[in-house]
């Protein structure tokens, strides 16, 4: 047998794709996730599609696990030691609140006040010894909580990005006093100033690794009982894989694992087909993410809000999240406008038309009332043989009498909505990084995605969409394209007029050992290496830096000048002979994995699909409207909008002046006819 | 009306407004615009004034501050020959366009075939203006002069040619000229975004559909803030609270707010405030107006932010009183001033619809700011340090700890790029234990830090609320007041304003120590959780005496964890000892938990 499989393990589902040959798809399923153990489920999904562990070669996941343990708060039982005086460094934050209307809510800290405590030491900003470490109080702290209930200690004083030492005596102190806790120092996890913000990923960090060493403990447990002898990999949010044994020390990075692997897949299969600018629109049934891939690479954000108060200071794929999904509610404003969400009926009660109880009109409704999805064989529903299109068109009814809109014009209405709100947050994040988006193709997937990214393409002025041949489990799929990688960074925060270029040739290089041995710990088949610098500047004063790419033995002239030609591309100037700052220094090392080689696809000949049946689908009036299936297109063939494309995982769109091609790799691009 | 096209424009042109705010964000020099968001960009009706879009990441103050500006600029422009393509003008004068010299405003025309369509307007907040102390924050001003230089209604750029003479002018009168023209140049820069984004528009729809759409989200923003109002019920309710001292005379100055509501329509009535403080503690009435708005939005947070929402409103607000500031009164304690507009707004509808308003929040700003040479580089500085508080706790939930003012988003800058920057050390930055106003649901703590200078350097401190703490609602007590302790050659003093002092000399080693208020509490503290109060108790948020005597627990038993005691509570013990309390207290101390009223 051999081959691999890609695995994304949702919150809801377990996705599942396999390879025999690492290149073409043999199978593609979902399967419940299993939330109290989540490698059951992903044994499940190897059970069901009827792969037999043993033979496979390697195995590629992304997971949730992570993210849900924060949000959900059922990470480990922490102690946070922070310098004398700042034991509320986590909880203060930078002064904010959750919103900027209302100033009702509070914030619910990873670790909460009663189990923080404070050392007496004090290092300055230049990294020299102020106060030295009170052993003895440090010892005595770690006797009287080894009496606790307590599983990991994080440990994070302040200035360590500069000076490391205190937060290496103390964790050698806690370690010996209790050798079976876990204990993270904040100058391991994030080598960066901003003391919330290192402080916050490496409480992250803590309140994950027994949870994510005991999941990878069970999985390869499992996969051993199971005769699996190939390789694990797991996906980072930073869109890289790392393998399973380092998965604990790395939990941090884990968090969006699942959004990541999509965006990858996403960016690959693009690429392949000759896109190197994507925007990639990921609509579930109660959200829409966006992310913005130039050059073939995903954007890279330094900072995450994983909650209020929760940041993460640690590279991940930058995927903006909204309230728009098929579940999205509509309603009137009390000033009598239609409104689509961020309200949604969720998987409980639903929408309409999914008959569990839903009484207000939803996305998916609207898309059910105008046809747009077949009624007869509900995608994902085993509760149910038919929508329930009479209920959803009496509550587009209701709705729209107060508009003086008629039940379809009501539905079109939603959608136009639903569709302008979404294609509002793709341009502004293309805009507000300085892109335009017409030089993007889009690329559309999750189960509502494809019904929706004909309007959002056409509205954001984008010419190409490219529907993958299986957007439902994108996710999964993205896992197997992906390669290894590690972030390292460091800060410097200084003037380049005081920095010695030896100094910068230093970090990076040291950085690039460091990225280097863990990739040869990582054991997996590599096919080269990659090694990508970068210096985080901005001009002496401003907040926000700039990420310059920098290669590794330039002088500081040669950085300055490509920090201002990266200032004037992204904001059409410079400021002149303001004094520039080096923030921070990074370096990615990737190991590229061998793949098989995809070889020469055919395109055969171009010629009209055809369709499988007709129904009535309105766009604007109800027309007598073709419907593909999936498994019938084949590359090379043709077809025009409108028309509806079926498939196990998703229903497609292609609305009226749309025209459609299957390519080589089987993807539909659709383009303005 | 077409719903889907008006939907449509109108989240477009909040767009246009988010991607103005952004672009300076990102682009602006000044850590106070880029890392606080200290700005606002907005359309505005060229005839009324009235706000069409204004973006959802600068600050709250300039809600309706923006709109009242643009509204005063109008005749002054039209006086001047009437807006041409390619002018943008200029002021910062606080009588005209609200709160303190610092933030500077820009206006700028957009014409579709020669004929005026909207205008675009954006404020940034400026480092230094000049004046006496650096930063603009003089607690001891008594006109503005002494708060920096004041630039009248004036044409920046005349059809499109930069009047260098204004700038010069400028430049010349502020402390840090370089980074001034950073921001000046990122601002100007931010109206192409705007014109780019209404261009794209205004040719998919033609100017006519975009102007009858503009007219009805108007109409339905004001539909809609009605409707919330009706649900008020009809009634005067009064509040009187005070501030502690104008940073001149030691008097409390008095704040009195008397909002009628009737039917939909809602009346703001300051008469009773104090006349103008000689100290910097004023605001003009456009500043104040617009806080009454937040304030509003604080509660219905739903209603969109346009010119249709601040129709149904009315105000009285005595000519020349503390909220109505005329030439030449000190505006400088703007950021003090201005929480207290929120404060009262709310201590008013809390009687009105009391599960639906919070009580107090802080209620301060209290900005500290530590300036001199730096040490090692020899450069001029100014580090601003203000305020974070606890907010008031509500029908829904405790108050937040560290919240930033009601009318900002501004955050805290990070300690350790201060050291970096400034030659100050932090000596704790921490929440202050037992500063939430009790109740059922507890305020939020204040904030205390303290900051030791390296070098000599000068400290002013611009707060209140030390005489008069934060109020609580529904039973809830008060919040710990306002504290102020500095360290100067070994000794420590608390200045004779209690929360304001100007240009202390600081010393090497010498240090100031602040403490800020907490949030008011929410009903019967009595009525609290006992779980709740345990977990209080030992996280340190409340304290044993509090506990027992406000809170009316009793402890079954105490243990050490290295240096802390950890507490389990009787709950049985401890509704007896509240059901006897109870019948106590209601009578002896309620009176003082409400907020005054006349």
């Amino acid at each position: 047998m051999g081959g691999i499989v890609g695995i994304d393990v949702g919150g809801t589902f377990t996705d599942l794709f396999y390879s025999r040959d690492g290149v073409h798809v043999d199978a593609v399923l979902k399967v419940p996730s299993t939330p109290d153990d989540p490698s059951r489920g992903l044994i499940d999904s190897l059970m069901a599609a009827d792969i037999d562990p043993a033979a496979l070669d390697l195995i590629l996941h992304g997971t949730t696990i992570a993210t849900n343990a924060v949000i959900e708060r059922k990470g480990a039982r922490c102690a946070l030691v922070t310098t004398e005086g700042f034991r509320d460094v986590l909880e203060l934050g930078r002064r904010d609140r959750p919103r900027m209307y209302g100033l009702t809510g509070v914030q619910n800290p990873l670790i909460p006040r009663a189990r923080r405590w404070e050392a007496p030491e004090r290092i300055d900003h230049r990294g020299a010894v102020l106060k030295p470490l009170d052993e003895a109080h440090v010892l005595g702290l770690a006797e009287a909580l080894a009496k606790e209930d307590i599983e990991a200690i994080v440990i994070s004083f302040l200035h360590s990005y500069a000076n490391p030492a205190h937060e290496e005596q103390a964790k050698r102190i806690f370690e010996s006093v209790n050798p079976a806790w876990q204990v993270v120092i904040s100058s391991a996890v994030v080598r960066e100033y901003y003391e919330f913000e290192r402080t916050s990923t490496a409480v992250v960090q803590g309140y994950l690794q027994p949870l994510v060493s005991a999941y990878a403990r069970n999985l390869t447990s499992r996969l051993e009982k199971l005769g699996f002898a190939g390789q694990t990999l797991v996906m980072q949010s930073n869109g890289g894989l790392i393998p399973l044994p380092q998965l604990a020390e790395r939990a941090a990075h884990i968090v969006r694992s699942g959004p990541a692997a999509g965006v990858m897949a996403a960016a690959r299969m693009a690429a392949q087909a000759g896109f190197h600018h994507v925007i990639t629109g990921d609509m579930g049934g109660t959200s829409y993410d966006v992310a913005v891939v130039v050059k073939g690479e995903p954007r890279i954000a330094q900072t995450t809000e994983l909650d209020f108060r929760v940041p993460l200071r640690l590279p991940m794929i930058d995927v903006h999240t909204i309230g728009a999904g098929g579940g999205s509610i509509a309603y009137l404003d009390r000033g009598g406008t239609l409104q689509v969400g961020p309200r949604s009926a969720g998987a409980v009660p639903g929408p309409i038309c999914f008959g569990r109880g839903g009484k207000e009109p939803t996305v998916t409704d609207a898309n059910a009332v105008l046809g747009r999805i077949n009624a007869e064989s509900p995608i994902g529903l085993k509760h149910l043989s038919r929508l329930d299109i009479a209920a959803a068109r009496e509550a587009m009814g209701r709705l729209g009498a107060s508009l003086g809109l008629g039940i379809e014009k009501t539905a079109e209405a939603i959608l136009t909505i639903v569709n302008h709100i979404m294609a509002r947050r793709t341009r502004l994040l293309s805009v507000e990084q300085g892109h335009d988006p017409r030089d993007f193709a889009l690329v559309v997937f999750g189960g509502a995605g494809p019904l929706h990214g004909s309007a959002i393409m056409r509205d954001v002025g984008i010419r190409t969409m490219l529907l993958p041949p299986h957007p439902g489990v994108l996710c999964a799929l993205g896992c197997a394209m992906a390669d290894i990688r590690y972030d390292l960074s460091q800060t410097l925060e200084r003037p380049v007029a005081e920095i010695n270029a030896s100094d910068v040739h230093d970090v990076l290089a040291r950085q690039r050992t460091d990225g280097e041995a863990r990739l040869a710990d990582s054991g997996a088949a590599l096919e080269s290496v990659v090694v990508a610098h970068a210096a985080e500047m901005s001009y002496v004063g401003q907040i926000h830096t700039l990420r310059v790419p920098i290669e590794s033995k330039w002088t500081l002239a040669r950085i300055v000048e490509a920090f201002e030609s990266v200032y004037r591309a992204e904001y059409g100037n410079t400021l002149g002979d303001i004094p520039k700052t080096i923030v921070s220094l990074k370096t990615a090392v990737s190991g590229v994995r061998v793949k098989p080689d995809a070889g020469l696809r055919m395109l055969g000949p171009v010629r009209a699909a055809t369709p499988a049946s007709y129904r009535e689908v309105y766009f604007g009036g109800w027309i007598k409207t073709p419907i593909y299936q999936r498994r019938d297109l084949a590359p090379g063939m043709t077809f025009d909008g409108p028309a509806i494309v079926e498939q196990a995982d998703t229903t497609c769109v292609v609305e009226p002046g749309l025209s459609a091609r299957v390519d080589a790799m089987d993807n539909i691009l659709v383009e303005l006819a | 009306m077409d719903p889907v096209t008006l939907a449509v424009v109108r989240g477009a042109l909040e767009q246009i407004a988010d991607e103005m705010d952004l672009h300076l964000i990102r682009a602006a020099i000044s850590p106070i615009i880029s890392e606080t968001h200290d700005c606002a960009h907005g359309l505005y009706d060229p005839i009324t004034g009235e706000t069409i879009a204004q973006g959802g990441y600068g600050l709250p103050q300039f809600l309706a501050n923006m709109q009242f500006t643009v509204q005063g600029l109008l005749p002054i422009a039209a006086a001047a020959g009437g807006f041409k393509e390619g002018d943008i003008w200029i002021l910062n004068d606080p009588y005209k366009s609200g709160t303190h010299l610092n933030d500077v405003i820009l206006v700028s025309p957009y014409f579709v075939d020669g004929e005026l369509f909207t205008l675009f307007a954006n404020t940034g907040h400026w480092m230094d203006m000049g004046g006496s102390a650096p930063g603009g924050w003089v607690p001891t001003a008594r006109e503005i002069h002494q708060e920096g230089i004041i630039i009248p209604p004036l044409k920046l750029y005349d059809a499109g040619r930069r009047n260098d003479g204004v700038i010069a002018m400028i430049t010349a009168n502020v402390r840090m000229p370089e980074q001034l023209l950073g921001d000046l140049a990122a601002m100007t820069n931010v109206f192409a975004i705007g014109r780019k984004g209404l261009d794209a528009l205004v040719t998919g729809y033609g100017a006519p559909t975009l102007k009858s759409c503009i007219d009805e989200m108007i109409r339905r923003s004001e539909a809609q803030m009605r409707s919330y109002i009706e649900e008020i019920p009809d009634g005067v309710y009064a509040i009187t609270d005070y501030f502690d001292n104008d940073g001149v005379d030691d008097k409390p100055l008095t704040v009195k707010l008397a909002l009628t509501v009737a039917g939909s329509q809602l009346h703001f009535d300051f008469t009773g405030t104090a006349s103008a403080a000689r100290g910097p503690m004023n605001i003009s009435d456009t500043t104040a107006k617009s806080l009454c708005f937040v304030a509003l939005k604080h509660i219905f947070p739903e209603v969109p932010v346009n010119g249709g929402a601040f129709r149904p409103t009315r105000f009285t607000i005595p000519k020349g009183c503390i909220f109505a500031a005329e030439y030449p009164s000190a505006v400088g304690g703007t950021t003090d001033v201005i929480q207290r507009v929120v404060d009262v707004v709310f201590g008013a509808l809390a009687q009105a619809i009391p599960l639906k308003t919070p009580a107090a929040p802080f209620g301060t700003t209290g900005v500290s700011t530590v300036s001199g040479t730096h040490p090692e580089t020899g450069k001029y500085y100014i580090a601003v340090y203000p305020y974070p508080g606890g907010y008031g706790a509500s029908h829904d939930s405790d108050g937040l700890i560290n919240g930033t003012p009601p009318g900002s988003m501004a955050k805290f800058m990070s300690v350790e790029m201060s050291e970096h920057r400034y030659p100050v050390r932090f000596a704790y930055l921490g929440i202050r234990d037992n500063s939430g106003g009790p109740g059922r649901h507890r305020g939020g703590c204040g904030t205390r830090y303290g900051i030791e200078t390296l070098g000599p350097a000068l400290v002013s401190i611009l707060g209140d609320r030390v005489d008069h703490a934060p109020f609580g609602v529904e039973g809830g007590g008060p919040a710990a007041p306002n504290s102020v302790v500095l360290r100067t050659n070994g000794e420590s003093w608390i200045p004779p304003m209690r929360s304001k002092a100007e240009k202390v000399a600081f010393h090497k080693g010498d240090s100031f120590h602040l403490g800020s208020p907490g949030g008011g509490g929410f009903g019967d503290p009595l009525t609290r959780e006992i779980e709740l109060v345990e977990a209080d108790l030992n996280a340190g948020l409340v304290d044993l005496k509090a506990a027992e005597t406000i809170y009316g627990v009793v402890v079954a038993h105490r243990r050490k964890v290295f240096d802390r005691d950890v507490f389990r509570l009787d709950p049985d013990a401890s509704a007896e000892k509240r059901r006897a309390l109870h019948n106590h207290r209601s009578r002896t101390e309620r009176a003082e938990r409400v907020p005054a009223t006349t």
